[in-house]
């Protein structure tokens, strides 16, 4: 009897360290959410929202302007990344959304020389 | 059934299961992934050329000894004019409208190619002009109705005939102007000297002489 005891002491142990698992496991991929290629999912806006880059006279990049983005994304970073034809990374910039009224154009400086006639692509990320 | 008593063992195995359960718990909290949440897209461009031709051009020069004159619009040559109380300015703009770029658009290049046919060694500046003008109306009176920019986009010398050797860097006010949705285009002003200066203007007779654009952008 004093053997069965211990037995199911260990069981009990092993059942509740597995629901202390099985909680991490499904905190990470129940409210991590995630969105690519245009599919939103979340966060606070459910839209793929527009880019627009300016450049100076020598056809160089010098900051990339998204518009519209909702006031609810206020405080998050909004990253981008400039991509070539083969979707290879030109550079990255980014930048905390602030507070403004109606849809926001952020705008994200981009530092280094990037030509503009490379540029066949953003990549764009909003995370809390 | 005999009631079960709390033995030393059973204790302690309570306790494990306790302090077990709660690292758990508190793996599953560290997992920074858990409350973050991200958005992401991406957006591809499109790449295309406008050029821009005598035929979606408009230019011509005011006089400031002949303030009131509209004769610009229509010579076969666009005067820079540098003397102190009888300057010429140039204007020169193109139509976009047929390129259908919408706002969002920009320009990767564009370059303004001139010919000169009368040199000078003074230098050119290229401003670049914010409103509306047209050639038939444009007048020295009329030019403080005009938003012009302060700063010069570029300078150059047209120091020999012909058509100019590198074509003249307009990206970033055409890229603006795309935006804005319109491009009223460019004054030139001779800003070094009082010599004068003379382009072939879309009225030319040869059409290799009248003012063009290279336009590359994306959309």
């Amino acid at each position: 009897m004093k053997r069965l005891s211990n037995i199911f002491g260990l069981v009990l142990t092993a059942a509740l360290l597995s629901v202390g698992v099985a909680s991490a496991a499904s905190l990470s991929l129940g409210s991590g959410q995630l969105a690519a290629g245009g599919a939103a999912v979340s966060g606070c806006t459910s839209s793929s929202l527009t880019a627009t880059r300016n450049v100076d006279n020598n056809g160089n990049v010098t900051q990339v302007n998204v518009v519209a983005v909702p006031q609810a994304c206020a405080g998050e970073t909004l990253a981008v990344t400039l991509e070539n034809s083969a979707h290879a990374s030109l550079v990255s910039a980014s930048t905390v959304v602030g507070a403004c009224t109606g849809g926001c154009t952020v705008s994200v400086p981009v530092f280094g020389t990037v030509s503009a006639a490379n540029l066949t692509a953003y990549a764009i990320s909003l995370t809390e | 059934m005999r009631p079960r008593r709390i033995t030393l063992l059973r204790l302690a195995v309570a306790v494990l299961v306790g302090v077990l359960a709660s690292a758990g718990v508190a793996y599953a909290a560290s997992l920074g992934l858990s409350s973050r949440k991200l958005h992401a897209w991406s957006q591809t461009l499109t790449k295309g050329t406008c050029n821009q031709t005598s035929a979606t051009a408009d230019d011509s020069y005011v006089q400031q000894a002949s303030p009131n004159s509209v004769a610009g619009g229509t010579d076969t040559t666009l005067t820079v004019a540098g003397t102190a109380g009888s300057q010429d300015y140039t204007f020169i703009r193109f139509d976009l409208s047929a390129c259908n770029l919408p706002t969002t658009a920009g320009a990767d290049s564009a370059g303004l190619t001139l010919t000169v046919t009368a040199k000078s060694n003074d230098t050119i500046s290229v401003f670049p002009v914010y409103s509306s003008w047209s050639s038939p109306t444009l007048n020295w009176n009329g030019l403080g109705g005009l938003t012009i920019g302060a700063t010069a986009t570029t300078t150059f010398v047209p120091s020999s005939n012909g058509t100019l050797p590198v074509p003249i860097p307009v990206t970033a006010d055409v890229d603006a102007a795309i935006k804005a949705g319109t491009l009223w285009g460019w004054e030139l002003r001779d800003t070094s000297g009082t010599a004068t200066t003379t382009f072939g203007s879309s009225e030319n007779n040869a059409a290799s002489k009248r003012p063009s654009m290279t336009l590359s952008y994306e959309k």
